[in-house]
Parts: structure tokens; C-alpha cells; sequence
């Protein structure tokens, strides 16, 4: 359950996920049911060039960077939230 | 847990499309017939997939200065550049290369893919430096800014404006900020706006370095590139190309007004780790190279051929995916759909390249064809006569979908 408790518990957790998620939906072919624990290349078997693209509009929607060398260690939708919330503070 | 575990679903895959005599990535070209043909499985085919795309590798000149290279100074340098690789005619095609650009400085490489992997490692430094992509850069760019362990950001393909957006968020302790482009884009044959990204990277105090691979020799007044043709060759930091392209040789290069780039010759991994190009090689690139300056002709039946194949394309009715360019590339809807297309081809006599996720942009499946000046009248033909093989099986194909 890595990354249940890192994320600093920020009010707005639930509101970066349910974004993130309205991101993938159109690419969730399978229909699986999107939880932190969901693998995005594993389960929603999304190559990782399409993971990149759809981290571009969280980019914008949040108007972050996100590196790409962070983009390639994220394998799960809680490890993106992480990401965000993380580089939000940073560049904030 | 084995090594070879990761390999399995790509392997039978690609086992799958051998068995059935139809894997795009397993083509030998049994004999080489000249610049545009080849026997490929027992059948004399046409090439369409070979970016050679001024036709020079059967160039009676470029053979000429290779085979003196040869007998002159030996098979291969056997040494790096930083050591005992360097010989005179290195150094010269160097001064060519300049030149011909209208640089102050260049650098060669023994590929295109290590000019872009050494230069950009080498510019940029880890904690410091940040470089900037655009989304569509080639793999030897995201190699270039891995091996550099710089933080990297990409912004969207052909944006100016997003890479504002990301240059503006940067922290401003960054140091140094290195903007990379390209001037054509091989998968679909779009050109950047050069001279746009150029303002935008300077008016943020950061440099622009622009691969030239595809469209050095091709465009431009004098064939110096997009960079030429957009007006923007005064402006653009750093320049790399290859010369397995329009060079029809094998190599590759950075160009600068920067005089620092001679600090590449001390500091680059991929220049300093590998054995520099053999002489033969460094001849026919030179000699080629003499070509795009004195014959223009090269270039314009290049486009002729280019413009006839893509007003046939659209003529059929197909997708093609950008303005007429040396890559006319079509958008197929799916792999097996793209699978299926690029088998038709090959069975009618074309070899082209096939494209899939996730070697594409926007998960799309593409069918590339890289037109060639030494295409004639009848090899032009012979491919638009298998695409319209190709394109009345689709439409019958999805008729008997619907």
C-alpha cells in the first residue's frame, strides 16, 4: 500500500484525483474502476508515450511541469497525485 | 524472475508477424539494385521507406571519392576521435559542413543519433541546466537529455506558446535552459516554426538547439534546412544533422556560431567513447555534400516527386497526415489496420515504413513513405498504383463493416 499514507493529506487529494481521472477516462478502453492503487501502463494498459501525452494536460489544467524523469517513476494514479501535490508546493 | 521476462509480450508479437512472413521490422534487403530498388523477399520492389531522399547513394561521385578514401587512407580509423581518429579529412568535411551552413564551428559524430545523444548530454548538466522538448522529439533527444541527467520538460508538439508557458514557470535559479526542436518531424512530415520557437527560447535567455536530420539538403534556398526556409539560420544555437539522409552516407554532426562548441571535443561521451567514421564514409558524405550546393536540381525534382505523390494520395482518398514534404506519411485507424496496408504494399512491389504506438505520436498507426529524387517516372507510378490497390481494399474492407 505504498503511497496511502505519503500524501501529506491535502484537502483537495480527492479533488486532484477525481481530475486525473476524468484524464484517463476517455483512454480507460477496459472500463476499470480507477482507485490510487490502479497501475496506469498494467491496468488501463496505456502505452507510456500516452501517458505523457495525457500528463501534458494535467500540466496545463495545473499549470505545473512535471519532469520527465518524475513522469517515468509514477506507475500508479495515487503516485501521480503525489506528483502533483509535491511539485504544486515547489512551484508555487 | 527472469531477464527476459519483459520481452515476452512484445516477443510474440513479433514471433507471430515472422512466422506469418509479415514482420515490418525483420525486412532484409537482399540485393541492392540502386538507390530506389532492391530484391526484397525474391522480388525486385520498389524503395519508399529509405529517407534517401536526394538519391545520392549510387551518386557515381560520391562512390569515386569513397573508393580513393579507401585505397588512401585504409578500411576504418580504429580510434575515437579524442585519440588517434581524427585524420585530415575529418577535420576538412568539418570545415565543409560550417561552411555550407554558414557557421563559425562543427563537430562530427559517427551517427546522427550520437550527435544529438553527445551534444545535448554534454551542454546540459544535472542540478543546474533544464532542458525543454518539444513532445515530438526523436528518441535520440529524450536519450540525449537522459544520458545528460539534466531535468527535462517537454511542451507540446509545434507550440511556441507552450514552451512560453514552461520556460515562465521555470525557477528562476535555473542556470542554463537549452530549447530542443526539429526542423522537419520524420513520423508525419510537419515542419516547425523555427524562427517563433527562436524568439520565444531567446526572449527567456534560452538557447535553441534544432536537429536538422530529415531536412538538411531538402529545404531551404541553399538546402540548409527548415531553419533556412523560416529565416531563422542567424538565430539558432546549436544545429545537428546527420549523413545517412540527404548525405547518403553515415554520420552525423553539430553546428555553432558559439566557438564553445569545441568544448564538445572534451567533454562528449558519444564523441570521445566510440571510433570516429571511417574515411570512406567522411568521402562520400563530402562529396554528397558538394551535390546539395551545386546542383539545386537534386532538391527541386525532390518536391516535384513529393507534390505528385501527395495530390495522388489525397486523390485516392486517404489520410494523409501533413502538407506535401519528403515524408508523406498516411493515418490508418488502427495496428492491424496499418499491418494490413503495409503487407499490401510490399505484396504490390512498395517498400515503405510502417509506424505504430508506441513509436508514434498521439498513439496514431501510420504508413511513411520518404520520397527520393531518384525516384523516376515509373517507380512514382508503380507506388501510386499499389496505394490505389491498397485504398480500394480499405473501402471495401470497411463497406463490408458497415
Amino acid at each position: 500500500m505504498a503511497g496511502l499514507g505519503e500524501t501529506g493529506v491535502n484537502g483537495d487529494d480527492d479533488l486532484v484525483f477525481r481530475k486525473i481521472a476524468t484524464l484517463f477516462e476517455p483512454l480507460n478502453h477496459k472500463g476499470v474502476k480507477l482507485d490510487r492503487e490502479t497501475d496506469l501502463v498494467a491496468d488501463l494498459e496505456i502505452d507510456s508515450v500516452s501517458v505523457l501525452d495525457v500528463v501534458m494536460d494535467i500540466e496545463d489544467s495545473y499549470d505545473i511541469s512535471i519532469p520527465v524523469s518524475t513522469i517515468s517513476e509514477i506507475r500508479t494514479m495515487g503516485d501521480l497525485v503525489d506528483a502533483i501535490h509535491s511539485i504544486k508546493k515547489h512551484q508555487a | 524472475m527472469s531477464l527476459f521476462e519483459k520481452f515476452e509480450k512484445n516477443a510474440a508479437l513479433y514471433n507471430q508477424l515472422s512466422a506469418a512472413g509479415r514482420n515490418p521490422f525483420n525486412i532484409v534487403m537482399e540485393r541492392m539494385l540502386g538507390p530506389t530498388r532492391a530484391i526484397i523477399r525474391g522480388r525486385e520492389t520498389v524503395l519508399a521507406g529509405t529517407h534517401n531522399y536526394l538519391g545520392q547513394t549510387f551518386d557515381a561521385a560520391a562512390i569515386a571519392a569513397a573508393q580513393k578514401a579507401l585505397s588512401e587512407q585504409g578500411t576504418g580509423t580504429t580510434g575515437s576521435r579524442f585519440a588517434n581518429g581524427t585524420y585530415n579529412s575529418h577535420r576538412a568535411l568539418e570545415g565543409e559542413i560550417a561552411n555550407f551552413l554558414g557557421m563559425q564551428q562543427c563537430v562530427v559524430y559517427s551517427t546522427g543519433y550520437q550527435a544529438n545523444l553527445g551534444a545535448i548530454a554534454a551542454l546540459a548538466t544535472p542540478g543546474e541546466d533544464v532542458i525543454l522538448i518539444d513532445a515530438d522529439c526523436h528518441a535520440c533527444i529524450y536519450d540525449g537529455c537522459q544520458l545528460s541527467g539534466a531535468e527535462t520538460i517537454r511542451f507540446r508538439h509545434n507550440s511556441p506558446e507552450s514552451l512560453a508557458k514552461r520556460l515562465e514557470r521555470l525557477d528562476p535559479a535555473v542556470k542554463g535552459k537549452l530549447v530542443c526542436i526539429e526542423g522537419m518531424y520524420s513520423m508525419f512530415g510537419d515542419i516547425a516554426p523555427v524562427r517563433e520557437f527562436a524568439e520565444v527560447a531567446h526572449a527567456h535567455g534560452a538557447y535553441l538547439y534544432v536537429d536538422e536530420a530529415h531536412s538538411f539538403g531538402v529545404y531551404g534556398a541553399n538546402g540548409r534546412g527548415v531553419s533556412e526556409a523560416d529565416g531563422a539560420m542567424d538565430m539558432i544555437d546549436f544545429y545537428s544533422g546527420t549523413f545517412s539522409k540527404s548525405l547518403a552516407s553515415i554520420g552525423g554532426f553539430v553546428a555553432s556560431n558559439h566557438p564553445e562548441l569545441e568544448y564538445l571535443r572534451f567533454s562528449s561521451r558519444p564523441y570521445m567513447f566510440t571510433a570516429s567514421p571511417s574515411p570512406s564514409t567522411i568521402a562520400a558524405a563530402g562529396a554528397a555534400l558538394k551535390n546539395i550546393a551545386s546542383t539545386p536540381a537534386l532538391r527541386e525534382t525532390l518536391w516535384a516527386n513529393a507534390h505528385r505523390l501527395h495530390a495522388a494520395f489525397r486523390q485516392l482518398g486517404l489520410n494523409v497526415a501533413a502538407d506535401p514534404a519528403p515524408v508523406v506519411s498516411i493515418l490508418l485507424p488502427s495496428r492491424e489496420a496499418a499491418f494490413a496496408a503495409w503487407h499490401m504494399l510490399l505484396e504490390k512491389g512498395v517498400y515503405v515504413n510502417m509506424a505504430v504506438p508506441p513509436a508514434t505520436p498521439n498513439s496514431t498507426s501510420l504508413l511513411r513513405l520518404s520520397v527520393s529524387a531518384a525516384h523516376t517516372p515509373t517507380d512514382l507510378d508503380e507506388i501510386v498504383a499499389a496505394y490505389a490497390f491498397m485504398a480500394e481494399a480499405i473501402s471495401a474492407t470497411q463497406a463490408a463493416a458497415e
